[in-house]
């Protein structure tokens, strides 16, 4: 009982088609675990936002079925529309009125009841940062200071989904960072569960718990950021072999490369965990799965045949490859392209 | 349930006119110059042409009624501006994820304009009286003719929204709004009696809901024949009850 864990959203089969010929969604499978932070990553016109703007109830799902906590956006949504908050895309506060006095509209329209109404505003308020500037008028915040308003007035009722649409799009780094500080303590506090869209990868990878690929309307990936990027399984190390003209000189080395490489590259590529391998001026690219495996094996082989190193450097795939792999148009790639692809990913 | 979360957004949507309302004023201020003008100026050169029939009422007594439902209908007839803005922006979608109706954001807005133009009809009031314009001393009856400003008001601005909801941008329903407002006033008996038009405008003076509320103001504070007041009311009724409905069935619209 309690090992279950608890889903906030689930998703099957979703689809959604615009004037009978565009597919917005194509059969969306997803499910979102409760208290998770999730993000929807996809380039633009993916069907990211028409996803979230079903979940939340604006319009209607042409086939499958979309569940919030149990509850159909279909049928149950007014229930919905109760227990969540949503922070869409563009600005969405009033701006000829000050901060407070937006909450205070959405309170009304929420029915917080009167009672608590101020101390419900005034945590939002304390949750984003923004009891100093509470009643100054809107059209005088920055930016930053109008997202986190926005995202205020959809905290106001504590929701237990926070849908929020490319919630730090146009923001300097700094107002970003505040942004996702203030969200995952508010996260931490009350257990929400936070879906955003996004197409900026370090902020997926950085706070998200699970991240979904969507491309052409359909999930095409799903995992953990971390799961994600190894599915990419190319980890480069880059070994730059020593200038065999310096001063200093190895007896073996001065008549190393290039001649005898080739035998050295059969034996790396023969390694088990190595998937292909080439050299490049004097840097010798090695791709492998996981690389703290990797590396003592392929220093060996190296060492064996008296090639002095000069310096290692491994390259991780960061989600940015995942998504360009996930959402780019590429077409299946050949074993052969792997290290092309490979040593691409550095650029 | 659903009746309450409805009828607070009502009430949320007319507070937040009102704030909006006390933090920017001089749009009141400024819209009050067009009828002012109307009164002071067309009125007073009008007056001199005595062949427009008006019962024996000076001619500036005569058109202020109209003038003052012109220039709070004029408030009505763009506030679909705010909610093309509000669809551009993201506040619309926000609002129709609220637990509350369709019908009562558009109800609600619709509503807070006409109060808005009650607000901006009395800063027109006392200038009218300063003007020299004798207003029937009842409470009862000024109070009734603002009733009707307000409700004529609260229909165009719903009508407003309904075009509003067919437009969705601002180009567009500019050039609505700006091809309805003069027909309209034109069009009805805000500044001559119908029977001076040719039978043509005199059909669309008819049907025109302006044309009663005119009516009713005009007996109302005016001239004090009251007799054809409660039908008018009935007429405007009715054209609020229709234009509240169509607008919320197409407000589902704006934002698809």
């Amino acid at each position: 009982m309690a090992s279950a864990i608890e889903i906030a959203i689930e998703i099957k089969q979703l689809t959604k088609v615009y004037d009978g010929k565009v597919n917005a969604l194509d059969g969306v499978d997803l499910t979102v675990k409760a208290a998770d932070i999730f993000a929807l990553l996809g380039p633009n016109g993916s069907g990211k936002t028409t996803l979230m703007r079903l979940l939340t109830t604006q319009f209607r799902p042409t086939a499958g079925v979309a569940r919030a906590f149990g509850y159909d956006v279909v049928k149950d949504d007014a229930k919905v529309r109760k227990i969540i908050g949503y922070v869409p895309q563009e600005m969405s506060v009033w701006t000829d009125i000050t901060g407070f006095e937006n909450l205070l509209i959405y309170a009304k329209i929420y029915g917080v009841p009167s009672g608590q109404r101020k101390k419900s505003i005034w945590d939002a308020l304390q949750s984003m940062g923004l009891d100093e500037v509470a009643n100054g008028p809107v059209k005088k915040y920055s930016g930053g200071m109008i997202r986190r308003l926005e995202i205020a007035c959809a905290l106001l009722i504590k929701p237990r989904i926070l849908f929020l649409d490319e919630p730090t799009l146009g923001l300097d780094p700094s107002a970003r960072k505040a942004v996702w500080e203030n969200l995952r303590s508010f996260k931490k506090e009350y257990g929400t569960t936070v879906f955003f869209n996004t197409h900026y990868m370090d902020e997926a990878d950085l706070y998200s718990d699970e991240v979904a690929i969507i491309n052409r309307g359909k999930i095409v990936k799903f995992g953990t950021a971390s799961e994600l990027k190894h599915s990419l399984h190319s980890e480069i190390i880059s070994f730059s072999l020593a200038d065999p003209g310096t001063d200093f000189k190895h007896p073996s080395t001065a008549a190393a490369p290039p001649r005898m490489l080739p035998g050295i590259l059969e034996r790396i590529k023969a390694l088990n965990f190595v998937e292909d391998a080439a050299f490049n001026d004097s840097v010798l690219d090695v791709v492998v799965e996981d690389g703290e495996i990797a590396l003592p094996a392929i220093i060996e082989v190296l060492r064996c045949d008296g090639i002095l190193l000069d310096r290692i450097r491994s390259t991780r795939p960061t989600l940015d490859d995942v998504f360009l792999k996930y959402a780019g148009m590429r077409q299946p790639k050949t074993q052969g392209e792997v290290l092309h692809e490979a040593s691409g990913i550095r650029q | 349930m659903a009746f309450n979360d409805s009828l607070r957004e009502m009430f949320a949507m007319i507070e937040l006119e009102m704030r909006r309302l006390r933090h920017d004023r001089t749009e009141i201020y400024t819209r009050a110059v067009q009828p002012i003008l109307w009164l002071a100026v067309y009125g007073t050169v009008m007056s001199h042409v005595r062949d427009i029939p008006t019962n024996g009422i000076p001619y500036i007594d005569y058109i202020t009624p109209g003038v003052l439902l012109q220039s709070t209908i004029f408030v009505s007839v763009f506030y679909g501006l705010t909610i093309v803005w509000e669809r551009e922006t993201g506040i619309l979608k926000r609002l129709l994820v609220a637990p509350a109706s369709r019908y009562a954001t558009v109800i609600g807005r619709a509503i807070a304009s006409g109060v808005r133009a009650v607000v901006q009809a009395l800063i027109i009031f006392p200038v009218a009286i300063l003007l020299g314009v004798k207003f029937i001393p009842n409470p009862l009856y000024i109070l009734a003719a603002f009733l009707m400003l307000f409700m004529i008001s609260g229909g165009f601005a719903a009508l407003s929204i309904f075009v509003a909801s067919l437009m969705k941008t601002r180009e567009r329903f500019m050039g609505i709004g700006q091809a309805m407002i003069m027909p309209l006033f034109f069009a009805s008996n805000a500044l001559y009696p119908i029977s001076l038009m040719p039978p043509f405008l005199q059909s669309i003076a008819f049907v025109n809901p302006l044309t009663y509320a005119v009516d009713a103001v005009r007996g109302l504070m005016i001239s004090g024949n009251v007799a054809n007041v409660p039908a008018d009311f009935v007429a405007v009724i009715v054209f609020d009850i229709l234009i509240f409905t169509v607008a919320s069935i197409s407000f589902r619209k704006i934002i698809e």
